[in-house]
C-alpha cells in the first residue's frame, strides 16, 4: 500500500475484508503466511500507536458519553491535559457531534456510533487508518461528511485502507484498490488502470445528427451507438475523436461529451468476481 | 502499566452496573444486616452465632459475585467486540487480561468491603449485649481481641475470592461463561474438600491405584480453599497469629499468579 493515498478493499459480503482488517491488528492469526505493518509483526503494539480503527457496527463502553469515551481512549496512548481536551473537541466537531457531546453512547443511533468510531479512531492523529465501512448507517449528509473527512486525511498525507462494497461511493474517492473474492484478492492496481482496462479507447457522444452526418460518423468512429436521441460513438485515441467532432460540428451537430472510455466499478467487479450469479 | 491501570477502571465503573451483581450485594447485605434479628437456641452462644452466621454470608455471597463477575469480565468484551477497539490501540493482550482482572479484583475487594463494614455495624451494636449474656456463662474476650480476628477472617476471604475470581477468569477464556461458572463452582466446592480429597487418595482407605493417583493429582492441583476460612479458630476465641495470614496470603498470591499465567496462554492464542 503506498503512503498518502486511499486503499480501497472491496468484495462480497463474506469474502473476508473485515477478516482481513482483523488480521492487520493482530485480532486473529493467519493460519498460514505473516504479514508486517509499518515494519513490525502483525499484533505488535508499537505499530499501533500510528493507526487508528474505524470497526465495523462499533460498540464502545456504553455509561460514558462522547467526550469520556474520547478521553478513555485517549489515555491508552498515553494522552492527557489540555492537549486531550482540545483534541477532542476538534474531533467531535469534525464528526459533527460535538452538540450531542453529553450523550451516552447507550442512547445513540447507528449513525451516532459509526461518527463516534470515526472520533476515536483519529484520537492520536494516527498515520494510518483502517476503516471497515465508515459510512454504513449514516445518512446521506453524514457520508458525504465522513467522505470529506477521509479525502482530507489523505490531504494531510495520511494513509487510509478502506473496506465497504459501497462501489459507487469508493470509484470517486479511492486512487487504488484490491477486490476480494472468498478470501483472495483476484484484481488490484490504481483505480484508473481497473476502470480503463486492456482498451483504452474514447467516446463521444453527439446530439443532432441528420442521415448524412451519421454515416460520415460511422465511417470515423470504431462503433456508434443509438440511445434515443444521442449518438455514442468510439474512437481508437483522443485525436481521431476530435477530428471526428470538429468535422461533424459544421453541420450542426453538437457535441455533448467526450470523455476516456472507463469502465464503471460495478463492471469491473462483477467481472471479477466472476459475474453475477444466475 | 498505565493501560492496564485504565482498563482496570472502565471495568470496576461497568461492574457496577450490572444489577444481578448489585442484586446479590444488597441482599448479603440485609441477610447480613438482620442476622442478629435470628433466634438463637443457645442462650450465651448468641455472639459466636452471629459471628458465623455473618462471616459466612460474606464468604458465601462474595463467592457467588466472584464466580459470575469473573465469566463474564472477558466474554463481555468479546460479545460486544469492544476489545476490537481496545486491542487496536496499543494495548497488549496482557494488559489487557490483567486489566480486566484488577478491575474485577476491586470489584470483589468492594463489595466484600461493603459487606465487612454492614456486618461489623451489627456486631458492634449487638455484640456488647450479647457479650453480657455469655459473661455469665463463662469468661470472655475484649471486643477488640475479637474485633481483630473478624477483620482477619474478612481479609482471608477477600484472599480466596481472588483465587476464585482468577479460576473464573480462566475458566470463562476455556468455555462459554455458562459452562465456566459451573466449572468454578465445582473447583470452589471440591477444593473446599481437599483434605477429604488426600483421605480418599489414600492406600488406607481402599482407594485402587488409579483413583488414588487421580485424587492425589486433585489434591495437588485445586486451590485449598478451606486455608482461608478461619471461623473454627475464632469461634473457639484462639488468637489468629500473623503468621498464619502471611502463609495464607502467600499462597493465595502464588496461586493467582499461575491461574493468570495459564489464562494468558490460552488468551493469547486465542482469535477475537
Ligand atoms: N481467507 C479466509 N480463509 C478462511 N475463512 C475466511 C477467510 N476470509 C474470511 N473468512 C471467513 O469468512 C467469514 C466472513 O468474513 P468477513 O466477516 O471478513 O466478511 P466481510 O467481507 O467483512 O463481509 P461483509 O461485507 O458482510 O462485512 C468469516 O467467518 C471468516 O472467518
Ligand atoms: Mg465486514
Amino acid at each position: 500500500m503506498a503512503k498518502g493515498q486511499i486503499f480501497g478493499l472491496v468484495g462480497p459480503n463474506g469474502s473476508g475484508k473485515t477478516t482481513t482488517l482483523k488480521l492487520l491488528l493482530g485480532l486473529v492469526f493467519p493460519t498460514s503466511g505473516t504479514g508486517e505493518v509499518f515494519g513490525y509483526p502483525l499484533g505488535s503494539p508499537i505499530y499501533k500507536e500510528r493507526i487508528g480503527f474505524v470497526p465495523e457496527g462499533p460498540y464502545f463502553y456504553d455509561y460514558l458519553n462522547a467526550v469520556e469515551l474520547l478521553r478513555f481512549y485517549g489515555s491508552l496512548f498515553g494522552l492527557g491535559g489540555a492537549r486531550l481536551q482540545e483534541r477532542i473537541e476538534s474531533l467531535l466537531k469534525l464528526v459533527g457531534m460535538w452538540d450531542r457531546r453529553d450523550r451516552k453512547v447507550v442512547n445513540y443511533s447507528r449513525g451516532m456510533l459509526q461518527r463516534i468510531g470515526l472520533a476515536q479512531a483519529l484520537i492520536n492523529e494516527p498515520d494510518l487508518v483502517f476503516m471497515d465501512e465508515p459510512t454504513a448507517g449514516l445518512d446521506p449528509i453524514g457520508a458525504i461528511q465522513i467522505r470529506e473527512v477521509i479525502r482530507r486525511l489523505r490531504d494531510d498525507g495520511k494513509t487510509v485502507f478502506l473496506c465497504s462494497h459501497l462501489l459507487k461511493e469508493m470509484e470517486p474517492l479511492c486512487d487504488s484498490v484490491a477486490i476480494l473474492n472468498r478470501g483472495v484478492v483476484c484484481r488490484t492496481g490504481t483505480m484508473t488502470e481497473l476502470l480503463t482496462g486492456e482498451d483504452s479507447h474514447y467516446v463521444a457522444t453527439f446530439r443532432g445528427l441528420a442521415e448524412a452526418s451519421l454515416q460520415q460518423l460511422q465511417s470515423l468512429a470504431m462503433s456508434v451507438e443509438q440511445n434515443e436521441e444521442e449518438y455514442t460513438a468510439s474512437f481508437r485515441d483522443q485525436s481521431s475523436a476530435v477530428t471526428a467532432a470538429e468535422t461533424l460540428a459544421g453541420s450542426g451537430v453538437e457535441l455533448v461529451a467526450l470523455q476516456p472510455y472507463r469502465l464503471s466499478l460495478e463492471e469491473v467487479f462483477i467481472d471479477a468476481v466472476g459475474g453475477m450469479p444466475q | 502499566m498505565k493501560a492496564i491501570w485504565r482498563i482496570a477502571k472502565a471495568t470496576f465503573h461497568e461492574a457496577w452496573r450490572r444489577r444481578f451483581l448489585n442484586g446479590i450485594l444488597v441482599f448479603a447485605i440485609l441477610i447480613i444486616g438482620s442476622s442478629w434479628t435470628f433466634t438463637y437456641l443457645q442462650p450465651g452462644a448468641e455472639l459466636k452465632m452471629l459471628i458465623d452466621t455473618g462471616l459466612g454470608a460474606i464468604r458465601f455471597f462474595g463467592m457467588l459475585i466472584a464466580i459470575f463477575l469473573g465469566v463474564r469480565l472477558i466474554p463481555d468484551e468479546l460479545e460486544r467486540q469492544t476489545i476490537h477497539t481496545l486491542l487496536a490501540k496499543p494495548v497488549t493482550r496482557v494488559q489487557f487480561m490483567l486489566g480486566k482482572f484488577f478491575g474485577g479484583l476491586a470489584t470483589v475487594f468492594t463489595n466484600v468491603a461493603l459487606m465487612g463494614i454492614t456486618f461489623f455495624i451489627v456486631y458492634a451494636i449487638k455484640a456488647p449485649q450479647f457479650q453480657n449474656a455469655a459473661a455469665e456463662e463463662g469468661p470472655t474476650y475484649s471486643m477488640q481481641f475479637m474485633s481483630a480476628n473478624i477483620a482477619k477472617a474478612i481479609g482471608l476471604c477477600f484472599f480466596e475470592l481472588a483465587v476464585l475470581l482468577s479460576i473464573a477468569v480462566l475458566a470463562s477464556i476455556l468455555f462459554s461463561w455458562i459452562l465456566a461458572s459451573i466449572f468454578s463452582f465445582f473447583i470452589y466446592f471440591v477444593g473446599q474438600m481437599a483434605d477429604f480429597l488426600r483421605e480418599l487418595a489414600s492406600p488406607e482407605h481402599g482407594a485402587d491405584p488409579i483413583s488414588s493417583i487421580v485424587f492425589n493429582v486433585l489434591y495437588r492441583i485445586l486451590p485449598h480453599f478451606e486455608i482461608f476460612d478461619i471461623r473454627e479458630k475464632i469461634l473457639l476465641d484462639d488468637f489468629v497469629p500473623w503468621g498464619l495470614l502471611r502463609n495464607v496470603t502467600a499462597q493465595a498470591i502464588i496461586y493467582v499468579v499461575v491461574v493468570l499465567m495459564l489464562a494468558y496462554l490460552f488468551f493469547n492464542e486465542r482469535e477475537v
